[in-house]
């Protein structure tokens, strides 16, 4: 029997997989997605509603511990990621997009917000984001659902961050505020990031690849992890090999164009594990590039609690995590670094109570203490943008393997001036505004922490500084495309995953254009 | 303002891999002892005389109130169960509590179990202003900071410490998110 040839072979089924495979799908493409995890039902798999005395070891709920192969640190599963993602939802701005020639650090994108804005649109249709129109130039507004009012912790932080002159708006969420679509409403269970078990929050699987499925032209095929991209000698992409997750075994998916949406660390180490003759450094690796230019988000991060809030009844204010967002105001201040920071705050939940090891003394006055403190705990969480240096890197450890061989990714990341300088100003921004709304200050971070990863495999119009072109497509190998984090020249301070799923629709559209001109 | 305390520092990094790699869940969760014991089995690391000293040692820290102290929420089971898995923990408390009974049976010819409350907190009390002021070469503090946060941590993640203690009332269905009001100052 022949092999099949599918037109596209995505690998990957998280936010970037699953838009490209339900878009393609639907346009008569035939698709196949290959994912490394199980499929993944959130509606049963997840603890979602459990609490931590549920269970004998008291842990944060999250997939249940039946559920085999779930891989909780890189989130191999069929849907990736958006299962276990708080959802938030920008649009990047014109200064996002094009910040070295406005800033002059990092790198430009080779796409400004004119190309990207029918594509959020066409997201924010399908996936339903709820959020305010706020009018801000550097956080563009999009067709949104009606945002959720701020809590009473959220408010009186506006309060104090309006007395430095500092605006708070109401976050945006690709989790609906009014049922439709097939979805209901967010119920305000405030367990977001333990799987959404009615799939108000989006989730690739449940809004983008599941329904897809009725085209009759997608398949997914889970539980096998894709660990070479196949080249010919003509330098097309032939297909992915991957190993069967549960016996062990090899196989073979041949396709006409490979998209490879693993995530950013993944989706690099795929590249570097695909040597061949042509590529002896990795697949679409000829500039080098492949791996460099890591720029994950850093966050800092202040606890406090809000003094009026303190001494006061607990209230069910956990709502859908954070409700409120305080975008970066630094654009128009004078600063002595590039870019900026935008805070995200709010996001801890009520049934984790960690800091309470940190609260002073024991006895009664200790435990009144904890329970006078308890309703006004806040945890802020600024975001930076780091600037691309050469210290900072994805590549692949020559002596460790995993458990099917394949060699693990490192990460290697190093703060530079730039990057200190915003985080110092950003975390006595953070300090500032939370007194301002009068807060007794429990713990300051002193270090960066890396978060959202990106970079790896940037985007540019060069060929010899980047390794995608704009249409995500690689410079090297005319049917091999990368959509994902890694493709970020530059990170802005916003969370990604909006932007890489607008990608993803974009990259749909180019490659069945190619298809149907019969360039690919 | 606190800064970041030395052992919390240690801990902040241990995180920094799951944050880095994947959503990370909310602040103070990734720090809880039973979260990092990665599930851990049954326990019994402790003998029976170690199990009544620990129960006494968690109520005092936090007693009984109006709602249940520690050792009525199944913290000194919560304590038996993180420790059995990490070494570095069970010598921690194996030595902590010889520690104690030594310096009890010194002053008050009893172990610690057996001496009155009074005595109790007398013996407690300049431990645990070590631990807070972070100078953890001192006698007994860095026992009674491990025994301290995981005291918290157990009694804050029952049923008792979060629902009857501090009121917790999330994790139900709501129609709407209720709106709020504040006062301009």
């Amino acid at each position: 029997m022949a092999t099949k040839i599918y037109d596209v072979c995505i690998a990957g089924s998280g936010a970037a997989g699953g838009v490209l495979a339900a878009h393609l799908a639907r346009k008569g493409v035939d698709v196949i997605v290959v994912e490394g995890g199980p499929k993944v039902n959130t509606r049963t798999d997840f603890n979602t509603h459990a609490m931590p005395f549920d269970f004998p070891d008291r842990h944060i709920p999250t997939m249940r511990a039946g559920k085999e192969g779930f891989d909780s640190e890189r989130t191999r599963g069929v849907g990736g990621k958006t299962m276990l993602w708080n959802a938030v939802a920008w649009r990047l701005s014109h200064r996002d997009f094009k910040g070295r020639s406005i800033d002059g650090a990092g790198e430009d994108w080779p796409l400004d917000y004119a190309d990207m804005a029918p594509y959020y649109e066409r997201i924010e249709r399908e996936v339903g984001v709820c959020g305010n129109l706020d009018g801000l130039e550097d956080l563009p507004d999009g067709i949104f659902l009606p945002p959720v009012p701020m809590k009473c912790s959220d408010l009186i932080i506006k309060r104090g961050a309006e007395k430095l002159g500092v605006k708070t708006i109401h976050v945006r969420k690709s989790t609906r505020s009014v049922a439709g679509g097939g979805r209901p409403a967010c119920h305000f269970c405030g367990n977001c990031m333990a799987g959404c078990d009615v799939v108000a929050k989006y989730n690739s699987a449940d809004v983008h690849m599941i329904p897809a499925l009725r085209t009759g032209k997608l398949e997914i095929k889970p539980n096998s992890i894709v660990r070479e991209v196949m080249v010919s000698n003509e330098n097309r992409a032939t297909g992915v090999r991957y190993i069967d997750r549960k016996t062990g075994a090899g196989g073979e998916v041949r396709a006409r164009c490979v998209v490879v949406s693993c995530a950013c660390v993944q989706s690099v180490a795929l590249l570097l594990m695909s040597k061949s003759r042509l590529y002896p450094t990795g697949l679409a690796n000829s500039s080098g590039e492949l791996g460099r230019n890591f720029i994950p988000h850093f966050t800092g991060g202040v606890e406090c609690f809000l003094d009026e809030l303190t001494g006061k009844p607990a209230t069910d204010d956990e709502g859908f995590l954070d409700h409120a967002y305080i975008p970066s105001f630094m654009h128009n201040r004078k600063r002595d670094y590039a870019r900026s920071f935008g805070v995200q705050f709010n996001y801890q939940n009520r049934r984790s109570v960690g800091w309470a090891r940190e609260i002073h003394g024991f006895g009664k006055t200790y435990k009144q203490a904890v329970k006078d403190r308890y309703p006004g705990f806040v945890v802020f969480s600024p975001y930076g943008e780091m600037i691309p240096n050469s210290a900072s890197y994805i590549d692949l450890d020559p002596d460790r393997k995993d458990s099917y061989g394949l060699p693990k990714a490192r990460r290697f990341l190093a703060w530079r001036e730039n990057d200190r300088k915003i985080f110092q100003d950003m975390q006595q921004w953070s300090v500032a505004i939370l007194k301002s709304a009068g807060a007794e200050i429990h713990r300051v971070y002193d270090e960066p922490m890396p978060n959202h990863e990106l970079g790896g495999a940037r985007m540019g119009s060069d060929p010899r500084r980047s390794v995608v072109n704009a249409d995500c497509r690689t410079h090297d190998v005319p049917n091999l495309y990368v959509v994902d984090g890694s493709v970020f020249p530059s990170a802005s301070e916003k969370n990604p995953t909006h932007t890489i799923m607008a990608l993803a629709a974009r990259t749909a559209d180019n490659i069945s254009d190619r298809l149907s001109r019969r360039d690919i | 303002m606190a800064a970041v305390k030395a052992e919390s520092r240690r801990e902040a990094l241990r995180i920094i891999g799951a944050v880095g790699s994947t959503c990370a869940f909310p602040f103070g969760a990734d720090q809880l002892y039973g979260q990092q014991a990665g599930h851990a089995p049954g326990g019994r690391f402790f003998d029976a005389a170690q199990m009544e000293t620990l129960a006494k040692l968690t109520d005092l820290i936090i007693p009984p109130t109006e709602t249940a102290g520690a050792a009525r929420s199944g913290v000194p089971e919560y304590i038996d169960r993180v420790v059995s898995v990490e070494k570095e923990h069970q010598i921690v408390f194996r030595d902590g509590l010889a520690w104690l009974d030594r310096q009890a049976t010194s002053a008050h010819g009893k172990v610690f179990r057996d001496l009155d409350e009074e005595q109790q907190i007398a013996m407690l009390t300049p431990l645990c202003e070590a631990a807070d002021s972070n100078q953890l070469k001192k006698p007994g503090a860095r026992f009674f900071r491990s025994l301290k946060s995981m005291t918290a941590d157990g009694y804050y993640t029952s049923r008792t410490g979060l629902v009857d203690e501090l009121g917790y009332k999330g994790n139900m269905a709501m129609a709407g998110f209720p709106s709020c009001e504040v006062k301009e100052h």
